[in-house]
């Protein structure tokens, strides 16, 4: 175990820049996940901490060490991929000795941690089948074993849940954060669901456009996202935008105006955000009328959709939106088209800067 | 889906006339083989002769040095597909894997060279190893055919490389392998079934050859392989048909025998499993 420090790490491909300058201290036994869309650069990250891939430049530490220009094979780090990448002419058993045949360790040290592996991830009664014979989770399991049986420095993990389906994908998600605790080896994981980044994470690093958004715990995230893009992406049903103007301490929107419960010294045009579950049915400090244009029942909750005077759309949204969103508590029936009162607390309100999209 | 009578006789038809193109030339070799010279001008020919001459194996395998001939086509052969293999393996693993600068013209321009026939070839080749002193050698051979096989054997390969996931030789460089390494324990043992169809290829091609023997080794009798020393049993005023037929069963024999022995290994559906 140890901790990983990337000193001003960046990509690129001739003119193409995938990775802005990253820097990123990783304590040791921490899990880390990298999130953002398909293209921020938090693959080409993972590849470059696993040498599979050269930095255009900067400086990666494992440990004590030094490791940027050493191969993947001796930088004593395990890596988890997308499609698990078994090997198929392999049985279970030589799959996950593989890594330590290679290191040239003794045959029955490879058989006794092969089989603790085996047992910590319950895959012992198909160490001589092949793989093509094992299920997805199964296969999984198998690319786990094939880590956690090298006891590395630290594991790199590339999204290695997208291939499973969405019981299984709960299930091991819960098992990859079981296994972290109980062996404790300093976890990168790389995902595109927010989701897993929220309920695996000690910390998560939000990337956008080959540039770090935010690093923050999940909870500090989601209360306190530094930009609208962090804003926008943390939290399920994401987090509504309206264009608006803040004069003197006062806003409009929904039609009246606003006044914040705490001081701020901007002006002119901002964005404001509200999160769909800060919105609630019925009477609050704020409340406005609207016309639902569609509800989804989910059964003890419901989500409303409904249209207002300068909604903004997410970045990355476009042509996905179907107006705004409250998330509400109600088991009775919405009928959509006839008005409902909605409300929320201002204290409740979040700002961005309209142009450079920075919180407020 | 069940299958209509029509569509059963229409499949049952082309199969059958499949075999019989494929099937007719040999069983004719094997009828001309057991024939005796008077039967085979007989008009209108016979199908299967009236008194087979089985003895005429053992006859011309008494009479010429088959036997010299085969091991000398085995020789050629089985230099020419390690040569071809040991170039085209790199040649098709860097192909598929590496992207280098002009590397996809570099790869259709390695195609251009099987355009070119034999026959444009000979004399070029002839100048070159008669100038390194090579002319009756069987050294001559192995060269020559691997400059016919290698450029498609190539792209037979990269073709198959390609459809091997890079993630495992990634995963191998990360469980500590370098990247010959990855290639030679991951990628080759995966890639058996490419290799053996691109070997069996490269064996027939070279087994095949007569126009490169012709023109190396047709004064190095010690040397020639079983297509050139058949062709010197035809005699200036009198053919024995029969003789070269049974020569020629001889010589097809080894190509059955490989092509069984590489058979097991051109199975399809080894990476099976090594995804999700």
């Amino acid at each position: 175990m140890a901790n990983i420090s990337i000193r001003n790490v960046s990509k690129s491909y001739g003119a193409l820049n995938v990775l802005r300058p990253f820097s990123l201290e990783i304590e040791n036994g921490e899990f880390v996940v990298l999130v953002g869309p398909s293209g921020c650069g938090k693959s080409t990250m993972l590849k470059i901490l696993a040498g599979l891939e050269p930095a255009t430049e900067g400086q990666i530490f494992i440990g004590d060490r030094e490791v940027t220009d050493l191969a993947p094979g001796d930088r004593d780090i395990a890596m988890v991929f997308q499609n698990y990448a078994l090997y198929p002419h392999l049985t279970v058993r030589q799959n996950i000795g593989f890594g330590l045949k290679m290191r040239g360790t003794d045959k029955t040290e490879i058989d006794r941690r092969v089989d603790d592996a085996a047992r910590i991830l319950e895959v012992t009664p198909y160490l001589d089948r092949k793989p093509k014979d094992l299920s997805g989770g199964q296969r999984q399991r198998v690319a786990l074993g094939r880590a956690i049986v090298r006891q590395p420095q630290a594991f790199l993990m590339d999204e290695p849940l997208s291939n499973l389906d969405a019981k299984l994908r709960v299930h091991m998600r819960a098992e990859i954060g079981a296994l972290h605790k109980r062996i404790g080896v300093t976890t990168v994981y790389v995902t595109h669901d927010q989701v897993e980044a929220m309920t695996m994470a000690d910390r998560v690093v939000i990337m956008q456009g080959g540039i770090i958004q935010q690093i923050a715990a999940p909870d500090e995230l989601f209360n306190n996202p530094a930009n609208l893009f962090v804003a926008g992406f943390i939290g399920s049903p994401g987090m509504n935008f309206l264009n608006s103007e803040l004069r003197d301490g006062k806003l409009t929107a929904f039609g009246q105006q606003i006044s914040l419960k705490r001081a701020t010294s901007a002006q002119g045009p901002v964005v404001v955000g509200l999160r769909p579950e800060h919105l609630v049915l019925g009477d609050a400090p704020v409340t406005f009328g609207v016309r639902p244009t569609l509800v989804e029942s989910l059964g003890s909750e419901k989500y409303v959709y409904f249209d207002a005077e300068g909604a903004r759309i997410a970045d990355g949204e476009e042509g996905k939106s179907k107006g705004l969103i409250a998330r509400v508590s109600h088991t009775g029936s919405l009928p959509r088209n006839q008005e409902i009162r909605l409300g929320f607390d201002p204290a409740q309100l979040y700002l961005f800067d309209a142009k450079t999209g920075e919180r407020l | 889906m069940r299958r209509t009578l029509a569509q059963s006789l229409a499949l049952y038809a082309t199969v059958i006339f499949t075999l019989v193109m494929i099937l007719f030339p040999v069983y004719w070799l094997l009828v001309t083989a057991l024939s005796t010279t008077d039967e085979l001008y007989r008009l209108p020919p016979t199908f299967w002769p009236d008194d087979p001459q089985w003895d005429v194996f053992a006859r011309v395998w008494a009479a010429k040095p088959i036997l010299l001939w085969l091991w000398n086509s085995m020789l050629a052969a089985v230099g020419s597909v390690a040569l071809s293999m040991l170039v085209s393996v790199s040649a098709g693993y860097a192909l598929s894997r590496y992207s280098m600068r002009g590397g996809a013209t570099m790869g259709l321009f390695v195609l251009t060279a099987k355009m070119l026939p034999a026959t444009l070839l000979v004399i070029p080749l002839f100048s070159i190893f008669s100038s390194f002193g090579l002319i009756g050698s069987l050294w001559t051979l192995v060269l020559a055919h691997s400059t016919m096989i290698i450029p498609f054997a190539t792209w037979m390969l990269k073709g198959y490389f390609d459809t091997i996931p890079k993630e495992l030789e990634q995963a191998a460089m990360v469980d500590g392998c370098s990247p010959i390494g990855a290639m030679v324990r991951v990628v080759l043992p995966i890639a058996t079934p490419g290799l053996a169809a691109t070997a069996l290829y490269a064996f027939v091609l070279s087994w095949a050859d007569y126009a490169y023997a012709r023109t190396f080794l047709v004064n190095s009798p010690d040397n020639w392989t079983a297509n050139l020393g058949i062709t010197t049993m035809q005699g200036e005023y009198v053919t024995y048909w029969n003789d070269i037929a049974a020569a020629s069963v001889f010589i097809a024999l080894p190509i059955i025998a490989i092509y069984l022995f590489l058979e097991r290994y051109l199975v399809g559906g080894l990476t099976a499993g090594a995804e999700k």
